[in-house]
């Protein structure tokens, strides 16, 4: 489904040439479920962005159903974003001034969805995280499980391929975090969502179908 | 993404930062105001200068005046200038009248005199004096469409008959009751030693040996002319301290009487003594010479001198059919050596005016947004460094560049108009409070004619605020697409 060739990405400092990735190339298939391990810097970030359309490469390809995305306009690959990916980060960035309802409204906001179905899609999505009576919560009053629940709910928002979580159990403890990938693997398993996890932590990579270790930008 | 959701959440931005949206608002919301309320009042005093010409019938009337270079516009229906020292400028005359009568386009024309001259008038019985300001013309022409409030108009045979304007109204009658008026006399005093018109007394006839103390005490009384109100007009929109008389009426009094010395009966006197004397010469008969024996044939004769003869009516003033056969009458009257004086003329003379005084004005509403502008461009400039991280989560959710743009340059507009309505709403309750405290306190603003300022018109209202909501737009686009060109890794990345 999406497929990397030769994905470089590299960032001049003082003259110096540092490759955040490095001819990485990559598959990701419908309802994989990747876990990206490696050393702090080493590009498991740059290379989980690139794969969200977030960010493209100075070199290489990205196929997404065969198109290159790394070569579309901004409109072309920001509807990719929108309808096909869901980003969950370490540090949830969430909209401290919106409630869940309207945080997870956001991505469907772009999709040129009415208010009314938006409120509906939205509250579903709160829903499936457990999150259904916390609808109208501001991000501070809800603890950081809660909130990262938001935050996997709002990648829902537009039912998505694609979920690709930067860290998603850097910032709670492991009780917590424990939940929340429980969570991500029940959508993998039930919805067939494909995921992609960058993570840290071996207990997590454990559940992933696949283990991509990751070093100066090279897949190893 | 939905028209509506921009509105939405630019507003819901907005918001956040309510102290900040606050004070930007009022910066443009008073430069608006500036704007507004001097346009207003600009356009205001215009259009009360165009519909006293127009009620005036202005823009049917050409002035036939006698200096071909004259431009005066405070004369469109007045006497003129005919001082006879002008003696470049060519003379009105019955002639002239008769030309431009017949000029085509023109249906009739009245010839104006330049007096009579009085110096102050009163109503009879009441002591309080005013300048006296008297209007002669021939009450056939249908030239002038006076609108009476009581009485009757003037016949051309009215002597001694007046009709009276509407500031002779308000000083000595009752408004309410203009009748009150008719059947009064009004008493025109002359300036001191301004003689004797051909009209009431005749001169006082000077003795034979008349010095020079007689006649300077004739010069010391002033002459009262009595007339009679037959009607009050209503020329509040015109010319209302301007009274009415006929043209005949003003023939005469601007008619001089003085007595002059006829000594042809005396010097025929003298040639017979001398002829006589020549004949006793000759036959050597001397006697004595009386030179006094003649003075019984020196007679006084009453001399009429009159104005009219020697310098012409002050000027014509002419009505045309349409208003667009008024630049042709006005080139056939030049084309006699006259000057012509057109409303045309006055128009282009207050659009000038008003062009200059609009420029200023508009520098310095322009200075005062220019300022409010600034305030919006760093208002956006901040709120896009405070939501640099927003801006990522939103370009992660699949937001384009686009969008970003456009979010923020909503949100500015939307700054400029609110702007532009609060000056809308603040300059119209101003007016009215203005207005209110006038009436109140009849206090006077000048010549302002306040109760036209504040009636704005729609495309004022819809201007300032496209004007308002468009310099908020230009503010903000600089900073939006700053925003728009973030790099979305980057602005998540940003703490
Ligand atoms: N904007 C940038 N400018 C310079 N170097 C960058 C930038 N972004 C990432 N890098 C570098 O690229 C490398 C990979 O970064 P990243 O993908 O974030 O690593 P990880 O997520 O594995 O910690 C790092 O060495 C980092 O310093
Ligand atoms: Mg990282």
């Amino acid at each position: 489904m999406i497929e990397l060739k030769g994905a470089t990405k590299m960032y001049e400092l003082g003259g110096e040439k540092i490759y955040a990735l490095d001819h990485v190339d990559l598959k990701v298939d419908k309802g994989d479920f990747i876990a990206i391990v490696g050393p702090s810097g080493s590009g498991k970030s740059t290379l989980a962005n690139i794969i969200g359309g977030l960010d493209v490469p100075d070199e290489g390809e990205v196929l997404v159903d065969d198109v290159n995305i790394a070569k579309v306009n901004d409109a072309t690959i920001s509807n990719y974003r929108n309808k096909k990916i869901g980003f969950i980060f370490q540090s949830f960035n969430l909209q401290p001034t919106y409630t869940a309802l309207e945080n997870v409204m956001i991505p469907l906001i772009f999709s040129g969805i009415s208010l009314s179905q938006r409120k509906k899609r939205a509250f579903e999505c709160l829903k499936a995280v457990g999150l259904e009576d916390r609808v109208s919560h501001m991000p501070n009053q809800l603890s950081g499980g809660q909130r990262q629940r938001v935050c996997i709910a709002r990648a829902l928002a537009n039912n998505p391929e694609v979920i690709i979580a930067d860290e998603p159990t850097g910032n709670l403890d492991s009780k917590k975090g424990i939940e929340i990938v429980e969570l991500l693997k029940e959508l993998n398993q039930k919805s067939g969502i494909t995921l992609v996890v960058i993570t840290h932590d071996p207990g997590v990579a454990r559940q992933a179908k696949r283990v991509v270790e990751i070093k100066d930008g090279r897949i190893r | 993404m939905r028209f509506f959701d921009y509105i939405r959440l630019a507003l819901k931005n907005l918001t956040r930062q309510k102290a900040r949206t606050t004070l930007t608002i009022i910066a443009i919301t008073v430069g608006s105001l500036s704007l507004i309320l001097m346009i207003s009042i600009l356009i205001s005093v215009r259009q009360s200068l165009m519909d006293t010409f127009k009620a005036m019938g202005a823009f049917n009337l050409v002035t036939v005046v006698r200096d071909p270079n004259s431009i005066d516009n405070t004369n469109l229906i007045g006497s003129g200038n005919n001082s006879p020292t002008d003696d470049n400028t060519k003379k009105i005359d019955d002639t002239t009248l008769a030309a431009v009568k017949k000029m085509p386009g023109v249906s009739d024309a009245v010839a104006i005199p330049a007096g009579p001259w009085f110096k102050t008038m009163r109503l009879d019985g009441n002591d309080k004096k005013t300048w006296s300001s008297l209007l002669a013309s021939d009450p056939s022409a249908d030239v002038f469409d006076l609108i009476l409030v009581a009485g009757r108009k003037l016949n051309s045979t009215d002597m001694d008959k007046v009709v009276v304007g509407s500031d002779f109204l308000t000083k000595y009658g009752d408004p309410s009751n203009p009748s009150g008026l008719l059947g009064k006399k009004v008493l025109f005093s002359s300036d001191k030693g301004a003689g004797y018109p051909d009209w009431g007394d005749l001169p006082p006839k000077p003795p034979f040996n008349a010095d020079k103390s007689w006649w300077d005490s004739q010069n010391q009384g002033s002459l009262e002319i009595s007339a009679e109100i037959v009607g009050v007009a209503n020329n509040s929109s015109m010319d209302s301290q301007q009274n009415y008389i006929t043209l005949g009426w003003a023939h005469k009094l601007m008619t001089q009487l003085t007595w002059q010395e006829d000594d042809n009966g005396m010097k025929e006197c003298q040639q017979q003594q001398q002829q006589q004397q020549q004949a006793v010469k000759m036959s050597g008969n001397y006697s004595n010479n009386n030179s006094s024996a003649c003075d019984s044939f020196r007679t006084m004769t009453l001399v009429k001198t009159d104005n009219f003869l020697t310098n012409g009516y002050g000027s014509i003033i002419a009505k045309v059919y349409d208003t667009s056969k008024i630049q042709s009458v006005a080139d056939q009257i030049t084309k006699l050596g006259y000057g012509a004086v057109t409303a045309q003329n006055m128009i282009d003379n207050i659009n000038n005016a008003m062009l200059m005084v609009g420029i200023v004005l508009s520098v310095i509403g322009g200075i005062s947004l220019f300022v409010a502008a600034i305030g919006i461009i760093n208002t956006m400039v901040m709120a896009t460094f405070e939501r640099i991280r927003e801006i990522g989560v939103m370009r992660a959710c699949g937001a384009t560049r686009a969008i970003i743009r456009r979010l923020f340059t909503f949100e500015a507009a939307l700054l400029g108009f609110w702007g532009g309505v609060f000056g809308l709403v603040i300059s119209f309750i101003l007016v009215r409070v203005v207005k209110i405290l006038v009436t109140k306190y009849g206090a006077s603003l000048g010549n302002l004619p306040i109760s036209n300022i504040g009636n704005f018109p729609w495309w004022l209202v819809v201007s300032v605020i496209v004007f308002t909501t468009l310099i908020g737009m230009l503010s903000g686009l600089g900073p939006a697409i700053r925003a728009a060109r973030l790099n979305p890794v980057d602005a998540l990345r940003y703490e």
